[in-house]
């Protein structure tokens, strides 16, 4: 009984997605949309083939102590400060896992490819890595999985083939959910808001603009979208474009949606000068440091990105499944510490789960 | 040998990778390894094709700060002229060797003909150069070459890495050039003092016209190996890559004033730069250390260079 009804739901959240995606709101793609549904069940994954690469003849690492370098884009930045503390605190807890994080200074990718093949002669058992560039560091990876290396990514992806896995920190879907529900919960569920965005052209932004489109129009109908404007990822112009946007639509506007690390605290900004904390929500993607002068002065609720922390620790527990032979190709879910069970999405990624929401309660312990 | 011969700077250099390569082989096994050590000549050869002719430039007492700008912009015109003029990969490389020599052409052209310091002239087209690249290839990059192409930058021939051959053929013409040619006696000519050589006749613009234009050149078939390397081709290569190559031919015992300076020097400093990158490494230090100590051996090698020579060279 329930099984039919909900695929109807689910079917029917596809089809207005569908529908809806090329007209809905500017600065979107054309690219179908796969709205989540909206009381947040899991949707069921679609079983991919694992489409990564194997290690030629690993030793048997089951159980027996690893040593791991940890190799992000660069070193010496908050966010990848974050996922190491995140690799640290999984080694603690495993106890038969050692991990170095050493990485290029800038992040440049012949810098980056440097390090990882000096690593390989050294001879580790497993390579952690954020890729600068998904191809040019898929030869390097190749040579390390030649070489019985496990590795695994997390961050930034390589080809799927040069790497065994990879964990992924949100979907675009997921991101959309998060922040179309944000708005809708600030807002109180009805009222007209409108986006700040980079381009109507850039890649992330339009898949998440589409996402988001689809998922307010199966779960919050009554969120009125008014327009979607440009700011280049620019300072000034997203100030601007905010202050535009409150002088133009007046006590009509009820929130701003910022796409962008730069729009959202920018708008924020905007806002505050406005006066209209509180009369104005604004909720977007953007890191905490930017964002907590506002959100400490109550102007800003909820800022949406993933936590680099559980990154972290999430890809140390599934290189350390690989090694120890628990994450096989083929399953559909992987045990992670604290963070319980991951799932297996694309074949050959793990998805760490919903977005993070960063709110005043939490937002002081992130530094980045 | 006179004392003064074995003083030179080449010597004291080439102690000095001796010393720095029975260290490091202490701290790991892996260190001098014919795996590693063809490993570590493949990870070179860009630096080292730009470094043999950046030698040339700097001897002159010129510089040349456009080079990584130059690798930039032919690697991203070898997959543009590729992937979307359509043009055969080997036509598509030849033409991007082409446009490589013809910027650095332009850089010479712009020092001899207008007078413009050669620091401030490579600034500009440093700046220009990568302009060119980013634009061109608005942010995308190009992938998907054929498995032949890889050959030159991941696969080997008789036994050593593709691109190491290149490089040394390149070493070796251009110590011969710079060391037993009429040409490679202008240059120290032209770097000594350029108003002798002006009324000594010599033909001194074209001398610098010509360096400046292999300098190109270089960079531009450093690129087509960068990018068969990585397999891949992005605006922001070589980025950086000229302070490289200038720190191993300044490490090589050229003076950066012109007139002095030799390819067995610069060779030199490539070795010793490499093998504490790469030896540090491999003994647990991590990058960031890695170059602090490399910015103090260069310091420490001018100093000791500079004691010994106080009476040879004033």
């Amino acid at each position: 009984m329930l099984r039919p009804s909900l695929a109807a739901m689910a079917v029917l959240c596809l089809s207005t997605g569908l529908a809806t995606a090329q007209s809905a709101w500017t600065g979107g793609d054309d690219l179908p949309t796969n709205p989540l549904a909206c009381d947040g069940t899991p949707a069921t994954p679609v079983s991919v083939d694992y489409d990564g690469g194997e290690p030629t003849n690993p030793p048997d690492r089951a159980g027996k102590a690893i040593t791991v370098v940890d190799v992000p884009k660069l070193i010496g930045v908050g966010y990848f400060d974050a996922t190491s503390k995140g690799i640290a605190e999984a080694t603690a807890e495993l106890g038969n896992m050692t991990a170095t994080t050493d990485g290029p200074v800038e992040a440049n990718i012949d810098d980056q490819i440097t390090v990882i093949d000096n690593y390989i002669t050294k001879g580790v058992d497993g390579i952690l890595f954020a890729a600068n560039d998904s191809v040019a560091i898929a030869p390097v990876l190749k040579k390390a999985l030649e070489a019985g290396i496990n590795v695994v990514g997390y961050d930034a992806n390589a080809e799927p083939d040069a790497r065994q896995w990879f964990v992924n920190q949100a979907e675009f879907n997921g991101v959309a959910k998060s922040l179309v529900d944000a708005l809708a919960a600030e807002i109180g569920g009805e009222g007209a808001f409108a986006i700040v965005t980079s381009t109507f052209t850039t890649p992330n932004q339009a898949r998440w603009i589409s996402e988001m489109a689809a998922y307010a129009s199966a779960c919050h109908p009554n969120l009125t979208w008014l327009e979607t404007v440009e700011a280049q990822e620019d300072n000034i112009l997203s100030f601007n474009q905010a202050n535009t946007l409150i002088n133009k639509y007046g006590d009509e506007l009820k929130g701003i949606l910022g796409m962008t690390s730069i729009a959202t605290p920018a708008a924020a900004d905007a806002v505050t000068q406005a006066g209209q904390c509180g009369g104005i929500a604004v909720v977007g993607l953007a890191t905490p440091n930017a964002m907590k002068p506002y959100v400490e002065s109550d102007c800003v609720k909820s800022v949406v990105l993933w936590n680099p922390v559980d990154l972290g620790y999430a890809a140390a527990q599934v290189l350390r499944a690989t090694a120890d032979g628990t994450l096989k190709p083929g399953d559909t879910s992987v045990q992670a510490g604290k963070l319980g069970e991951l799932q297996v999405i694309n074949g050959s990624e793990i998805l760490l789960g919903a977005p993070f929401v960063f709110t005043k309660d939490n937002i002081a312990d992130f530094d980045f | 040998m006179t004392a003064r011969g074995f003083l030179r700077h080449e010597t004291i250099l080439a102690l000095l990778v001796l010393v720095a390569l029975f260290v490091l082989d202490r701290q790991s096994d892996r260190f001098l390894t014919v795996d590693n050590l063809f490993n570590q000549g493949r990870l070179m050869t860009e630096v080292g094709l730009i470094a043999i002719v950046m030698t040339f430039v700097i001897v002159t007492g010129g510089i040349d700060l456009s080079v990584g700008s130059i690798l930039g912009m032919t690697a991203i015109l070898i997959g543009v002229f590729w992937k979307n003029m359509g043009l055969p990969l080997p036509a598509a490389i030849g033409m991007g060797l082409v446009v490589g020599a013809f910027a650095g052409f332009v850089n010479g052209v712009i020092i001899t003909r207008f007078k413009v310091p050669p620091l401030i002239a490579t600034l500009g087209t440093l700046a220009l150069y990568r302009g060119i690249a980013e634009g061109v290839s608005e942010a995308r990059s190009v992938r998907g070459y054929p498995e032949w192409f890889f050959v030159l930058g991941q696969g080997e021939l008789w036994g050593a890495p593709t691109q190491l051959w290149i490089f040394a053929a390149v070493a070796i013409v251009a110590a011969v050039v710079l060391a037993y040619t009429t040409f490679g006696r202008t240059t120290y000519a032209v770097g000594s003092n350029e108003v002798a050589a002006r009324f000594s006749g010599l033909g001194v613009d074209g001398a610098k016209i010509a360096i400046y234009s292999a300098s190109g050149l270089a960079a531009a078939i450093a690129a087509a190996i960068f990018v068969s390397r990585v397999s891949t081709t992005r605006s922001d290569m070589g980025t950086g890559i000229e302070l490289d190559a200038i720190t191993a031919v300044v490490l090589g015992g050229t003076s950066i004033f012109g007139g002095r300076g030799t390819i067995i020097g610069t060779l030199l400093g490539l070795v010793l730069i490499q093998s504490l990158k790469n030896g540090l490494s491999l003994a647990g230090v991590k990058s960031d250390g890695t170059v602090v100590l490399i910015g103090a051996v260069l310091i420490l090698t001018i100093l000791i260079s500079n004691l010994v020579h106080r009476d040879a060279t004033r």
